[in-house]
């Protein structure tokens, strides 16, 4: 047990260290030189070599490597010069938002993905098992940034149900005071059920487009499990002992069934959570997913480094947390794999 | 003489088995109305691409006169901002979509599959350091790496493919050492290594054809993931540039005008997208069922 666990803490840093690596390299491949671009195109070749300087860039590689890393675990994590501001400071900023659109998205794809495969392996072979699996398919072919832009045509534009793409609250609420970051937590806590309302409104739409891929994914996944699993021999006993249909399935078959699913959504918050870029750009949304695309298209290296670097502790985190869970769960897993 | 009636045996088993497959796939066809509905709108599709241009003549060069018209019968899918006819674009959209995903699949199965054979069948040094290459690809974030890669060689459809192909890379040889590892253990390649066979000659005489399957269902997995993507790297304006009728491009110019009421600029490239992708799903998922029902596949 104690050489799978040292095995796996060996391999997440070993792709931390790749990640990074890889960043760090297409950054400095990248064509353009970004001291260029931050003094501007009028600098004389000294205001460039300074700036070159400033930001170490003379150095060999290697150094800029360490400091880069180095950097990450002390806190410094550069400048963003195409806002001015730290890295550390926008992405602190702008993180909360991303955070509260993929809980919300993570719940609505979690929750609906486990009801619609238990009602749908419930009644397998037949028409809402159909709709549930057509469903399915078609959630993970949609491209989400052109569902956004559907929804909000139907939703807000013609039936002006819902409001358009404003952010996170309307132009005439003040976020409420800050305790967690997250608005919807922070206005019930401070008890306004206006500001409450607004902000949930102006989080469906988002959620859903985000979440409709990962749901239609857990979907089929649990689905195929939960038909494995419903096959086996011990629910046939569970039937045969006089326990019903539906408790059969969601008491015997479901926490069997449930182990890939949790997985899977472990993977999927990781992702959630740590912004999207498309679903953020379509709604206005003021995450991190749409400051990345802009460094990206800007060429700022501190910002797309730092990013890459986080989301791929995230990765490597959740993907360990999860290894580990399983085994709690499951004692098979903890037994070595005789080959 | 032996030889040539040995041909004609030959041949008569690869024109049986032919038949039979045939007759095989057209009975799944015919009891499965999901998956005939996907072969024929992805056929359909394919049409378009191929011919649609020849037939379809009408102008995609910029007529201001004709600007934002609706969908009509000159204009089955109505014009765009600049008064190119939206349907025309539609058809070259699909050529581009659809053979960017084909040379997004093949090149990433075979780069990737290799890696995987490779990998699975020497063990040591080199697996490690290609698994950890893909492991290191993993973690980054998929799209913000496509991204990266279509920045660093100049925004492009070349760029982008090339892109996405790099993300690919990894479905396909972390799925083929595994397959690899485990048909490696099984009794008849013991039995070969007893007949005295050379590594290479099991290698590519017994463990490669039985990967086949598994690289080609996975192939088809990613086929919409290789679409998609582009389509996503085209919105954010990252991958095709403008005047090339790309359908994630098209989406964004359709951007401003879904709010102010012309929806068919954005609304016809995101259907055509929708159905090539669940269509491709579907297929591939049948494939899985058919060819492979026991194996584990991406679902991206």
């Amino acid at each position: 047990m104690t050489r799978i666990v040292l095995d796996k803490l060996f391999g997440a840093g070993v792709a931390i260290f790749g990640a990074s690596l890889l960043a760090f390299l297409f950054m400095r491949v990248v064509p353009g030189n970004p001291a260029r671009l931050i003094v501007g195109p009028l600098a004389t070749p000294q205001a460039i070599t300074a700036q070159e300087h400033a930001m170490g860039l003379n150095k060999p590689l290697w150094v800029q490597y360490w400091r880069y890393i180095s950097g990450i675990f002390s806190g410094n994590w550069g400048f963003a010069y195409s806002t001015g501001q730290t890295v550390k400071h926008e992405i602190v900023a702008r993180l909360p938002a991303s955070a509260e659109l993929g809980f919300y998205a993570f719940v609505f794809a979690f929750l609906f993905a486990i009801l619609f495969a238990l009602v749908a392996t419930y009644r397998r072979r037949r028409l809402v098992d159909a709709a549930i699996r057509g469903l399915s398919f078609i959630g993970l072919g949609t491209p989400p940034f052109w569902l956004g832009l559907l929804l909000l045509l139907l939703l807000s534009q013609i039936w002006g149900i819902l409001p358009g793409p404003e952010g996170r609250l309307g132009p005439n609420t003040p976020p409420p005071p800050t305790v967690t970051h997250f608005y919807t937590f922070d206005a019930l806590i401070a008890g306004q059920w206006g500001t409450f309302w607004n902000a949930i409104q102006h989080l469906v739409l988002p959620a859903i487009t985000l979440g409709l891929a990962p749901f239609a994914y857990l979907v089929r996944l649990l689905r195929a499990n939960l038909l494995d699993i419903s096959r086996e021999n011990f629910i046939v006993v569970v039937r045969s002992k006089g326990v019903g249909r539906w408790s059969a399935f969601v008491r015997h078959a479901l926490p069997n069934a449930f182990l890939p699913t949790l997985t899977a959504a472990g993977l999927l918050l990781a992702q959630l959570l740590t912004g999207t870029v498309l679903v953020e750009e379509v709604f206005n949304w003021p995450g991190i997913g749409q400051f990345v695309v802009e460094s990206i298209l800007r060429q700022d290296y501190a910002v797309v480094q730092t990013f890459v670097l986080l989301s791929a502790i995230a990765y490597v985190v959740v993907n360990l947390l999860v290894d580990v869970l399983y085994g709690v769960i499951d004692p098979r897993v903890r037994l070595p794999v005789a080959r | 003489m032996a030889t040539a009636g040995l041909a004609r045996h030959a041949g008569e088993e690869i024109y049986a088995r032919v038949r039979r497959d045939t007759a095989r796939t057209l009975s799944h066809l015919a009891h499965d109305w999901s998956l005939s509905l996907a072969v024929a709108l992805l056929g359909l599709l394919v049409l378009l691409a191929v011919f649609g241009p020849l037939i379809w003549k009408t102008a995609t060069t910029v007529n201001i006169g004709n600007s934002l018209a609706a969908p009509s019968l000159a204009h089955p899918m109505g014009t765009d901002s600049v008064g190119r006819d939206v349907f025309a674009r539609f058809n070259e959209g699909a050529r581009i979509s659809l053979s960017v995903g084909a040379i997004v699949v093949i090149v990433g199965a075979l780069v990737g599959g290799t890696m995987g054979i490779v990998s699975g069948a020497t063990g040591g040094w080199l697996d490690t350091v290609l698994m950890r290459i893909m492991d290191a690809i993993l973690a980054f974030p998929p799209l913000i790496l496509a991204m990266a890669v279509s920045v660093g060689l100049g925004a492009g459809l070349t760029s982008a493919t090339l892109g996405i192909t790099l993300t690919s890379l990894p479905y396909y040889a972390r799925l083929l050492r595994s397959e690899v590892l485990r048909i490696r253990s099984l009794p008849f390649i013991e039995a070969a290594h007893a007949l005295g066979a050379r590594r290479l000659r099991i290698l590519l005489r017994h463990i490669v054809p039985h990967v086949a399957s598994t690289l080609l269902i996975q192939a088809a997995a990613l086929f919409g993931y290789a679409i998609l993507t582009l389509a996503a790297l085209g919105f954010v304006g990252l991958g095709a540039q403008d005047p090339t009728p790309e359908w994630g491009t098209m989406i964004t110019d359709g951007l401003q005008y879904f709010l102010t009421g012309q929806w068919w600029i954005g609304v016809f490239p995101g259907l055509g997208l929708l159905v090539v992708v669940t269509a491709t799903n579907i297929l591939a998922d049948r494939a899985r069922d058919i060819l492979d029902p026991r194996g584990q596949y991406a679902y991206v």
